[in-house]
């Protein structure tokens, strides 16, 4: 089909001030936080679930492709599009539809920001659990597709576990409702295979999550180190001591100097890493617990242990913490960020092989992680104008999930494999695993409609 | 020859003589709602169910997953059964590893005794799944039907515990998703669709769950009421609070009878509250909650010490069980529906019951909208059976009315015939037939048992 008769189908059904086609706009909703970059054949801003199905129904008649886009924070390449075709941007449906606190349910627009939702709750004295890093500006859309972790998913699970029902356009543009507010319905747990399906079985209009009440009381605590293993030494020992707390965040040293210099954490610059504890829920009995947690970190070789006295203290450890990746972009002009994820007790000899790693191909790597799920988030620091150390940070970041998958771990804890990871889908997939998924994409989308090029490697190993 | 018998020689080939059964009194025992198989295959490993699964695929041999088969009388009734594929020879922990607070065990293992050796382990772990048939249901079993129990409100279900499985899919492919990691995006979350598929997608061989130390101190607090309204405003007081109870359950006179707790005998309704935690927490949620409770009309508290808190929990998770052995004649639901509306549902239910002539035993996971209805119609349930069907299509549209379902549990084949188990269907059971076509191209898992005809 023509572009032009493409632009005035679209625009008939979302208005010409809600379809963009510049060359500058190709070039802006080209590329996401990855490293990859394509170019679509416009984008179209849908403010209801009908114009999502209207267009959604013109491009499978027409056979383009449609990739749906909220923010773009994802980090392995999600929302590029790789065979051009329609980005569908979620910004103009970002309504809270509905905060229900008895049934313990709020109901959103995928194009609502994460945070948005929270600071609505928090006036009700409720929470929804997953904090993803990005979750100020990052959608639910984008948390439902990539089924998003954060710091606090260790003991409250990851975004799949919140979400309990959604509103879905299917790749014919069918609406249909999968789950709902009430628990356990019958048949195939259809929500919980769309969530993180990485846009490529259902766009998700609507979403039905689950809200809880806040804890009564948190304690946050920070213990320093001399060396990184002793602080993933810890995070086993916690584990393994029979306390799940709500987060075990770790932070090495290139990264507290990166924090330092931006955000004042408070975090010692000769350390070799600190390690974020937050435990949670009834204030009865957890000064006992954090002296136990304390005593542990102690054992482990950490120089000194403290806890935040105040909620401005416990802000400030958490500055560090969110603003890490921000952080350690002042360093170098580009990062990677790799998302391996091994069991927990094989944290300290992971983290020692990420470091050969680095050494092996010369390349700086900041390490700053949700420890206590074991899940890694190397950074590898490069310039991508340097076309040989791009090319290493590629063979590095996949020689850094294969050792997290030798370790029986995988390839993404929390980011998904988009269209960076599809080669290195055979390090923890047989081909059988593969083509079950691939009957799946074939039930919902036989035409290969929804966000093409993502997930499957081109070629069966 | 009929056709069977010219299969018998291969499949006795892959899973050993001694492992295929034909003896006519265990054919019966298996049998599910009137239909029998013609022969019982228990494979030892993963490898041997592949086998036996693509021979069946390529000989069109309909295959019926089976564990301690606790749970047969649910779900439709087969369109065809021609084996049942016995998961009981997959019975090993195949990586237990605490440290990780993770388990991989295959799908024939009761979780009785998955629990009795998690306990053994350390400083002592549980796998926090609580569903009915505590000593026989195997994880299999549990998995397949998304089985809960009361603790559910604290811990989840299946698809918050379960990091992985490995499956048998219908062209004989072994399948593994996820694995041994708590996070885990790497392609589609399989794991999901199989839960709760009653055996239609794959034969579910291995299970890797996320499990958790064992809690400092647990104990339950019994409190009776005599009005519904008083129990339910009660329980959603709490549910909103921010105490952190395992559990918040509703039970009605009926139940409270039948389970003989050897506290609280009086009152209509006993609302009983799971505390799981450090010490301190328990002792203060003790303390405060009793005050409340007190405050709000309750006529007694009782607190359960540990051992007569194991049997009460006991007796509510394996209710129906109970009801088997002494023999008594119910038919049995179960209903989802919005927290909110506990009261509504359970009123309209005694109501209906009532006018019925009937008597009926609710247990409510209140905290959660989840509702286990027992109907005792006593003798002679044909001659009832209109009668019956009318009670069930009440119970139904209450449920639907408060944006829920209702599921028959058990019934029998009788009523079974001129019901669809699984309630209204949904806008969604499209997409559901499209997976089991692309999944089971020739309907050989279960067939005719799911949702929607699947």
């Amino acid at each position: 089909m023509q572009r032009e008769q493409m632009l005035e189908e679209l625009s008939k059904i979302v208005g010409k001030e809600n379809v963009l086609s510049s060359e500058t706009d190709l070039l802006l909703y080209g590329y996401d936080a990855s490293l990859f970059k394509g170019k679509p054949d416009c984008i179209a801003f849908p403010g209801s679930t009908q114009e999502v199905s209207e267009i959604v129904r013109f491009c499978h008649r027409e056979k383009i492709p449609v990739i749906a886009r909220g923010s773009g924070t994802n980090l392995s390449g999600g929302t590029i599009p790789t065979r051009g075709g329609v980005i569908l941007h979620f910004s103009r449906m970002n309504k809270i539809l509905e905060i229900d606190i008895e049934n313990q349910r709020a109901v959103v627009e995928t194009g609502l920001f994460t945070l948005a939702l929270k600071n609505q709750l928090a006036r009700h004295g409720y929470v929804y659990q997953p904090d993803p890093a990005s979750e100020k500006v990052s959608t639910f859309g984008g948390n439902f597709a990539e089924n998003s972790g954060g710091p606090h998913c260790l003991k409250y699970g990851v975004t799949t576990n919140h979400i309990l029902g959604a509103e879905i356009v299917l790749p014919d543009g069918e609406v249909i409702q999968v789950g709902g507010k009430a628990l356990d319905n019958p048949g195939y747990d259809l929500t919980g295979i769309l969530v993180g399906s990485e846009g490529t079985l259902g766009i998700a209009t609507q979403l039905t999550l689950r809200i809880m009440p806040k804890s009564e009381a948190v304690k946050t605590m920070l213990a320093i180190y001399n060396s990184l293993e002793d602080a993933g030494r810890t995070v086993s020992a916690i584990i393994a001591d029979g306390i799940v707390p709500a987060t075990l965040e770790i932070l090495d040293k290139l990264t507290i100097k990166a924090v330092e210099e931006s955000v004042h954490a408070g975090f010692p610059l000769d350390a070799e890493a600190v390690l974020l504890i937050e435990i949670d829920g009834l204030k009865d009995g957890m000064e006992r617990l954090a002296e136990r947690i304390m005593e542990i970190c102690r054992k482990n070789h950490a120089r000194d242990v403290k806890s935040a006295k105040t909620e401005a203290e416990r802000t400030q450890l958490w500055a560090g913490r969110k603003g890490a990746f921000g952080a350690i972009s002042r360093l170098r002009p580009n990062y990677l960020v790799c998302d391996g994820t091994v069991p927990r007790t094989k944290l300290p000899e992971v983290l020692v092989r990420v470091m050969e790693v680095s050494k092996k191909y010369n390349l700086t790597i900041a390490n700053v992680f949700h420890a206590g799920d074991g899940n890694l988030h190397p950074l590898i620091l490069f310039d991508e104008r340097d076309e040989e150390e791009l090319r290493k940070v590629h063979l590095a970041g996949s020689e850094i999930m294969k050792l997290c998958a030798d370790a029986g771990g995988t390839i993404s804890g929390e980011h998904g494999i988009g269209t960076e990871k599809m080669k290195e889908m055979f390090f923890v997939f047989s081909p059988q695993d593969i083509a079950a998924m691939r009957k799946v994409k074939k039930a919902f989308d036989p035409e290969d409609i929804y966000n093409p090029g993502k997930i499957f490697p081109e070629v069966q190993a | 020859m009929p056709r069977m018998e010219k299969l018998i020689p291969r499949l006795k080939e892959i899973v050993g003589e001694a492992h295929l059964i034909r003896d006519p009194d265990k054919l019966k025992a298996c049998a599910v709602d009137g239909k029998r198989p013609q022969a019982i295959l228990s494979p030892g490993t993963i490898g041997e169910v592949s086998k036996v699964v693509a021979y069946a695929n390529e000989q069109s041999l309909t295959l019926l997953p089976m564990g301690n088969g606790t749970k047969m009388g649910m779900s439709g009734i087969p369109k065809k059964m021609d084996v049942v594929l016995s998961t009981l020879r997959l019975n090993r922990m195949t990586d237990c590893d605490c440290e990780n607070l993770t388990l991989s065990a295959e799908s024939g293992i009761p979780l009785g005794e998955v629990q009795k050796r998690l306990l053994q382990e350390g400083k002592g772990y549980f796998l926090p799944l609580d569903p009915p048939f505590t000593e026989r249901a195997t994880l299999g079993g549990i998995v397949a039907t998304n089985s809960s129990g009361p603790r559910r409100l604290l811990y989840g279900t299946a698809r918050d515990l379960i990091i992985g499985t490995k499956a048998v899919f219908p062209n004989g492919d072994v399948v593994a998703s996820g694995g041994k990691t708590v996070k885990n995006v790497s392609g589609y979350d399989m794991c999901k669709l199989l839960i709760g598929s009653y055996g239609t997608l794959g034969i579910l061989c291995e299970i890797t769950f996320k499990l958790l130390p064992l809690p400092e101190r647990v104990t339950t607090l019994l409190l009776p009421f005599v009005r519904l309204e008083e129990a339910v405003q009660f329980g959603r007081e709490i549910l909103q609070s921010q105490y952190l109870p395992s559990s918040i359950e509703i039970l009605n006179e009926m139940v409270v009878k039948k389970i003989k707790s050897p506290i609280v005998q009086q009152g209509n309704y006993l609302v009983a509250i799971g505390l799981d935690g450090v010490a301190e927490s328990i002792e203060r949620q003790v303390s405060e909650i009793g005050e409340r409770a007190k405050k709000s009309s309750a006529l007694e508290i009782a607190v359960l010490a540990s051992e007569t808190h194991s049997s009460f929990w006991k007796a509510i998770r394996d209710f129906s069980e109970g009801l088997v052995e002494e023999g008594s004649n119910f038919i049995s639901f179960k209903s989802n529906f919005l927290i909110s509306r506990c009261g509504e549902v359970m009123g309209s239910y005694e109501k209906i019951a009532k006018e019925s002539g009937v008597d009926c035993g609710l247990i409510c996971h209140s905290g959660n909208g989840m509702l286990y209805s027992y109907v005792f119609a006593g003798k002679g349930v044909r001659s009832k059976k209109e009668f019956l069907l009318n009670l069930i299509r009440e119970f139904s549209s209450v449920a639907v009315k408060n944006e829920g379902h209702l599921i028959v549990e058990s019934c029998p084949p009788g009523i079974k015939k001129r019901i669809d188990v699984w309630g209204e269907p949904r806008g969604e059971y499209e997409i559901m037939r499209r997976l089991k076509k692309e999944i089971d191209p020739k309907g050989i898992l279960n067939p005719g048992r799911f949702v929607g005809g699947i």
